[in-house]
Formats: C-alpha cells, sequence, structure tokens
C-alpha cells in the first residue's frame, strides 16, 4: 500500500522537482503499519458499534436527552434552534420525546448513519466513505457537545474520522482489499466506478 | 498442511480481534468473556478464572473455524473474493450455531431461533467480522509467503 501522492504525478513533473533540486521521498506505508491502521481502523469502528446500543427503536429514548443539550449549548448561532424545529418539534418535555412530532424518524436516520459508519469501518467496507460520514457525524456532536464535555473529546473524534479518510485503512483485513483493484480497474471505463473507487 | 496451518493461525487470529473488544467494553476488562463458557452451559465461579478460560474458549473456537476455513482451500491457492466469502460465510454459521442456536439451547430458550433486535445488532456484526477477518488474514498470508517463494 503506498499513500505517496507524488505517485500519480506524471513522470515528468518528477523529472522537474528534481531538476530544481525540491525532490521529496514517497511515504510508503509498510505491510505491518497498513495492518495496524486497518486494526485501528477496526476498533474506531467498535467506537461507533458500541454507541448504537443505546439508542436503540422503537423509541430512541437515550438519544433525546444528548439532542435537548445540543439544541442548548451549540457553538454555531442558529444551530440550536435548527434542533428545536426539527429533532425537538412538538416537544412538550425536556426529559422524555413524548409529544414529539419529528424526533423518531429524525432518530432513525441517525442511527442508521451511525450504523453504517460501524459497518464500513469494521468491515473495511468503502472505508473512507463510512470515514468521511464519520466525520460528519463527529463534527455535529463538536459543535453541539463540545462545551458541555472535555473540549477535545468530540474533537478527537473528528480527527480520528479524518485520519482514516486519507488513509484508505481497509484495504487490509477488509473488503476494500478486494474492492480497490476492481473499482480502479472499473475506472477507466466507467465514471461511476471512479468515483466509487474514491470511497475505498 | 500449508493451508490447514494458515487456516488455523488465521482463526486464532481473528478471534483475537475479537477478544480485543472485550477490553473496551463497559465494566472490567474481559466481562464478555465468561459468555463464551455460557454456550456451552458452563459456569465458573471465580470470575477471574471464568474470565481466563472464555478466552481460551474463544480462541479454540477460532482456530476450529480457521482449520475448517483451511481445510476447504484444499490446498490451493484461493482467490481474494472466494477467501472472503467462505469466511463471512463461516462468520455467519459462527453465528448461527453458538450464538443463536448453542445460547438459546443453553438457555432453555422456548425457540431454538428466539432473537430480539437488540440481540441480533449485537451478535451478528461481530460473528461476521470475524468470518471477514478470517478470510481477509488468509490471503494476505497466502499473498505475503507467495512473494516469497523462490521464482
Amino acid at each position: 500500500m503506498s499513500i505517496s501522492s507524488s505517485a500519480h504525478k506524471p513522470k515528468g513533473a518528477a523529472a522537474t522537482a528534481s531538476q530544481e533540486g525540491a525532490v521529496i521521498a514517497p511515504i510508503t506505508l509498510s505491510e505491518r503499519s497498513s495492518t495496524g491502521l486497518a486494526l485501528l481502523r477496526i476498533l474506531v469502528g467498535y467506537l461507533w458499534f458500541q454507541q448504537l446500543f443505546w439508542k436503540l427503536p422503537p423509541t430512541f429514548a437515550g438519544l433525546y436527552p444528548y439532542v435537548v443539550c445540543e439544541s442548548q449549548h451549540a457553538i454555531i448561532p442558529g444551530y440550536g434552534t435548527l434542533l428545536q424545529h426539527t429533532f425537538l418539534a412538538g416537544c412538550s418535555s425536556l426529559s422524555s420525546p413524548a409529544g414529539c412530532t419529528a424526533f423518531v424518524p429524525l432518530a432513525a436516520c441517525v442511527l442508521t448513519a451511525e450504523l453504517l459508519v460501524s459497518i464500513s469501518l469494521l468491515f473495511g467496507l468503502f472505508t473512507r466513505f463510512g470515514a468521511l460520514l464519520a466525520t460528519v457525524l463527529a463534527l455535529q456532536l463538536y459543535v453541539g457537545l463540545a462545551y458541555t464535555e472535555w473540549i477535545w473529546t468530540y474533537g478527537m473524534l473528528v480527527l480520528l474520522a479524518l485520519v482514516f479518510v486519507a488513509v484508505p485503512a481497509g484495504r487490509r483485513l477488509g473488503v476494500d482489499l478486494w474492492l480497490a483493484p476492481r473499482l480502479e480497474a472499473a475506472g477507466q471505463r466507467h465514471r461511476l466506478a471512479r468515483i466509487a473507487s474514491w470511497f475505498v | 498442511m500449508h493451508t490447514l496451518r494458515r487456516g488455523l493461525l488465521a482463526g486464532v487470529f481473528a478471534s483475537l480481534v475479537l477478544a480485543m473488544f472485550d477490553f473496551v467494553t463497559d465494566g472490567a476488562p474481559g466481562n464478555g468473556f465468561p459468555a463464551v463458557l455460557r454456550w456451552f452451559g458452563i459456569s465458573i465461579a471465580n470470575p477471574t478464572i471464568s474470565r481466563w478460560v472464555g478466552l481460551l474458549l474463544l480462541l479454540v473456537l477460532g482456530g476450529t473455524f480457521g482449520l475448517i476455513f483451511g481445510t476447504l482451500q484444499r490446498g490451493r491457492p484461493v482467490a481474494t473474493g472466494r477467501a472472503l466469502l467462505t469466511g463471512l460465510a463461516l462468520g455467519v454459521l459462527w453465528w448461527l450455531l453458538l450464538e443463536v442456536m448453542q445460547a438459546n439451547l443453553t438457555n432453555h430458550a422456548p425457540s431454538l431461533f428466539s432473537l430480539s433486535f437488540g440481540q441480533f445488532l449485537s451478535t451478528f456484526p461481530e460473528a461476521s467480522l470475524f468470518g471477514v477477518l478470517l478470510g481477509a488474514i488468509f490471503i494476505q498470508w497466502q499473498g505475503h509467503y507467495a512473494s516469497r517463494q523462490p521464482s
């Protein structure tokens, strides 16, 4: 596995850079490093997987106090109002989702997104897509909850997800091991496959 | 013989990854290992011994499934897709035999296949992951050893 950015540059460009004396050695990950990163990916996937169990259907009640907390402590102006008019629309209590009109379907979307992240990272299946989704979810948590806990708690979650957007960690110990070469080959002919190959 | 050994080791390593999850669980590390014993109706009063024996049994089960995987390859080089699919099938078999049927049998559940959504969600992905890891580790080692063979 190579994560070298210069590996995709044309030879002419490398030669020019060489002449200018600005050669940067490509970074190549060893098999051990790649497998180590894959193990980290599995653990991060498990982190997301474990968090499904306190917000299970049919009520998703575990999620409710956190959404209320986010609506009160959001660091971006207007985000709290957005939550109050979507997740918390029609809610009559701060402690239970009774009366809420849109909480259950939106909470189901959150659970589905988190399930997708955990499946993607655990199985190394379209890992970069899963990591991208994890970044969005973690960013949303950061915006809503950053100042309710240790400031870095959700910040680290964002950074951790970004690592797996940057590094193709699903190509070892994961299904991307099989998917990546196929999508790259198909990407020569089909645009959709080329786009899909960005996410493995 | 090589495929059997590789399968055995891949199974042990895949079950080690599952064991790793028990160190990031709520409560004390290793809390999930006694559940492995309960699949076979075994209960040990001492919690420390129970955890260690549970871990050992998990590794033995992983090795056994790895051996089955190695046997299915019949000593021939296997393609990545086939290895992952065979592994996944064995993971589903692990789930069905151990997490569903065996667990229901020892818990005297009303049906051999009774399962709630929460139980399904907590057991099926992990068992499938074991299978995919088994296939992925096997194929990575196959590639590693093939590249070391003199041409």
